[in-house]
């Protein structure tokens, strides 16, 4: 009884031992390949899951079934129009074929190595031909779109997928910055200016408006004033008209005597005969 | 068969991205293992067994969503609420936050906090060579945002891509510079962010869909948007320049709106002017025609007399003068003499010889 209780926990436990080294699981963000004294099992890479293996003369690799990330280092660029420009651009890529990719880059570091070079030449090659402007504005999606397929291809013996290739950045050198600066600066200033100009003519506008305004208004008032006048004047011409001729013979009388009494005043001589109507009582 | 599960739970905390059933029973577990040696054996198995079922309960809280794997490949989703799963090692369960609304900057730090918490304004830091970016119009402007997210599916979220936030940075930026690349500096500057936030939420939605991350794209806000530190006292003067035009104009209004109330006032004083003087000449007229026809009247009633007493006062009045200077010759002297002219002494007008 005891005897057998040892034995069969003998038994269990080398049962256990061998079923822990036997089995294994694939994570949902793996894919595996078993591994027979260094040369693949099978013709497909497992999926996630529990698996098992001949415990000892197997192995089992796993591989990343995500997508990964390549961020490149930022790189100098010429573009057509001969211009320099610091791109950065990331990769994001899949193992997709882990057989494949084990036997010809074996590691993630490996594949690094190739998508790097590629990447990159495809990229310098893309925007080799085209402006900076097309590169930074409209052609950006088109040159990506380009470049991936084309790493795309070109990595597709490796067992790796080239989802996208995407230009994160694209930044210009210091001196060519430092150009663009000035340039922004005098578009401004300029920019200033004409605002300021403008602000001088509509106010020169307004004001010589107003002043011709005024000219004619005081000149109009002063034209109503003459005519005023005149008629006042005329008014009082025939109002006089109307009462002297009522008696001219007496308006010249007395207007003769209060021009007398006017105009005789200093520094006057007299000279009369007796015979002068005034003398009359004299003699 | 008991030191066996003793390494597997071992195996298990050490294991990262598993779920252990809970530590503290474990220990005790190992404790009362070792208190009693040898009677526990009936009793310690059941226990085992029952704490073991018992590992493959897990909540989930109502912001999480469960994700449940079965030997690691993915087997279902559970909702809020207590849940059970197989115990380890044959299912394990995840539970990312689905409704937490997540945030991440670009082209400044928040300094002094983690990249979730709340944005405060103005203990920030500019991060030059993520916020400068190069316009359609071979301009650099400095674009400051944020972009808030949350993971809209949390199985694509955990399971396909390496490091979802990672490449959710990677996207904002290339969206953000994409988006900018393609318009004007004035329009980052002024009316066009609007257009600019909804533009990159979009291209940059479309690139997490294209990598099936998992995430969904809440909102991108601008932050700061400024002209470069280099350009900023340009601009700048092209906002006062503005302010100058406009104060020109203003002055010149106030101008106009000084001197054309002063002008129509000018204007009515001269025409009232010309009124009064009309007016004074009428009445004056008629006064005197009025004071002519009196007198006229009278003197027709009696006309001799009349004229010899106006004749009379008015010689009366000429001659009561002290200062002129009278004669009186016969006309035989007058006539014989030649009246000696002293030009000289003479009044600058000849004297009348008399009145009528």
């Amino acid at each position: 009884m005891n005897k057998t209780t040892i034995l069969l926990s003998i038994a269990i436990i080398v049962g256990a031992f061998i079923l822990t080294s036997a089995a294994f699981t694939v994570d949902q963000t793996q894919t595996a390949i078993v591994i027979q004294l260094g040369r693949p099992v099978g013709d497909e890479a497992l999926g996630p899951g529990l698996h098992f293996k001949l415990p000892m003369v197997q192995n089992v690799v796993f591989f990343d079934a995500r997508i990964l990330d390549f961020d490149a280092k930022p790189e100098e660029i010429t573009t057509t129009d001969k211009k320099y420009m610091n791109v950065d651009s990331y990769t994001k890529w899949r193992i997709v074929d882990p057989l494949t990719f084990y036997t010809k880059v074996r590691t993630i570091q490996g594949a690094r190595a190739r998508l790097d070079d590629i990447v990159r030449s495809q990229l310098r090659v893309a925007l080799g031909r085209y402006t900076l402007i097309e590169v930074v504005s409209h052609k950006r999606q088109e040159i990506m779109d380009a470049v991936t397929a084309r790493s795309k291809e070109l990595l597709t013996p490796y067992g790796i997928e080239v989802l996208d290739v995407r230009i994160k950045r694209t930044d210009l050198p210091a001196e060519n910055a430092r150009s663009i600066y000035g340039r922004m600066k005098a578009e401004r200033e300029r920019q200033a200016k004409q605002y300021r100009s403008e602000g001088l003519e509509a106010s020169a506008k307004i004001k010589a408006t107003a002043d011709r305004e005024r000219t004619v208004l005081l000149a109009d008032a002063n034209m109503q004033a003459e005519i005023i006048r005149g008629e006042g004047e005329a008014l009082a011409v025939k109002i006089y008209a109307d009462a002297l001729s009522q008696s001219p013979e007496f308006y010249t009388f007395t207007r003769s005597l209060d021009a007398y009494r006017r105009g005789f005043g200093q520094n006057t001589r007299f000279i009369m005969t007796p015979k002068s109507p005034f003398m009359k009582y004299l003699q | 068969m008991n030191w066996d599960w003793e390494k597997l739970q071992k195996q298990q905390q050490g294991r990262p991205g598993g779920k252990p059933p809970s530590f503290d029973d474990f220990q005790d577990q190992f404790d009362k293992l070792k208190k009693f040696k040898l009677p526990g054996w009936k009793l310690i198995i059941p226990i085992f067994i029952v704490l073991w079922i018992a590992s493959g309960f897990y909540i989930v809280e109502p912001d999480e969503v469960g994700v449940v794997k079965q030997f690691g490949q993915f087997n279902r989703i559970t909702t809020a609420g207590p849940n059970y799963h197989i115990p380890f090692p044959v299912e394990s369960a995840l539970t990312p936050k689905v409704t937490q609304i997540r945030r991440v900057e670009f082209g400044f730090r928040s300094t002094g906090r983690a990249k979730t918490q709340t944005f405060q304004q103005g203990v920030s830091h500019e991060v030059k060579e993520e916020s400068l970016m190069l316009t359609g119009d071979e301009n650099i402007v400095s674009v400051q945002f944020i972009v808030q997210y949350m993971i809209k599916d949390a199985k694509n979220y955990l399971f396909n891509v390496n490091d979802p936030e990672q490449t959710l940075a990677h996207a904002g930026e290339a969206a953000m510079r994409e988006i900018i690349g393609k318009g004007k500096i004035d329009d980052a500057l002024t009316t066009g962010k609007q257009e600019i936030q909804a533009q990159t939420r979009e291209l940059m939605q479309h690139i997490l869909n294209l990598y099936d991350t998992g995430l969904s794209v809440v909102a991108v806000q601008m932050q700061n948007v400024h002209p470069p530190d280099e350009v900023i006292d340009a601009f700048k003067d092209v906002a006062s320049a503005r302010e100058d035009k406009s104060r020109f104009i203003n002055e010149a209004e106030a101008y106009q709106r000084d001197i054309l109330p002063k002008s129509r006032g000018e204007a009515a004083r001269i025409t009232n002017e010309a009124h009064a003087y009309k007016e004074a000449n009428i009445r004056r007229a008629e006064g005197d025609a009025a004071r002519f026809l009196s007198v006229l009247s009278e003197y027709n009633k009696a006309k001799d007399i009349t004229r010899q007493r106006m004749y009379l006062e008015t010689m009366e009045t000429i001659l009561s003068n002290p200062e002129t200077e009278k004669l009186i010759m016969s006309d035989d002297a007058l006539q014989k003499s030649v009246p000696y002219l002293p030009l000289e002494k003479l009044p600058k007008q000849p004297a009348p010889k008399e009145a009528q």
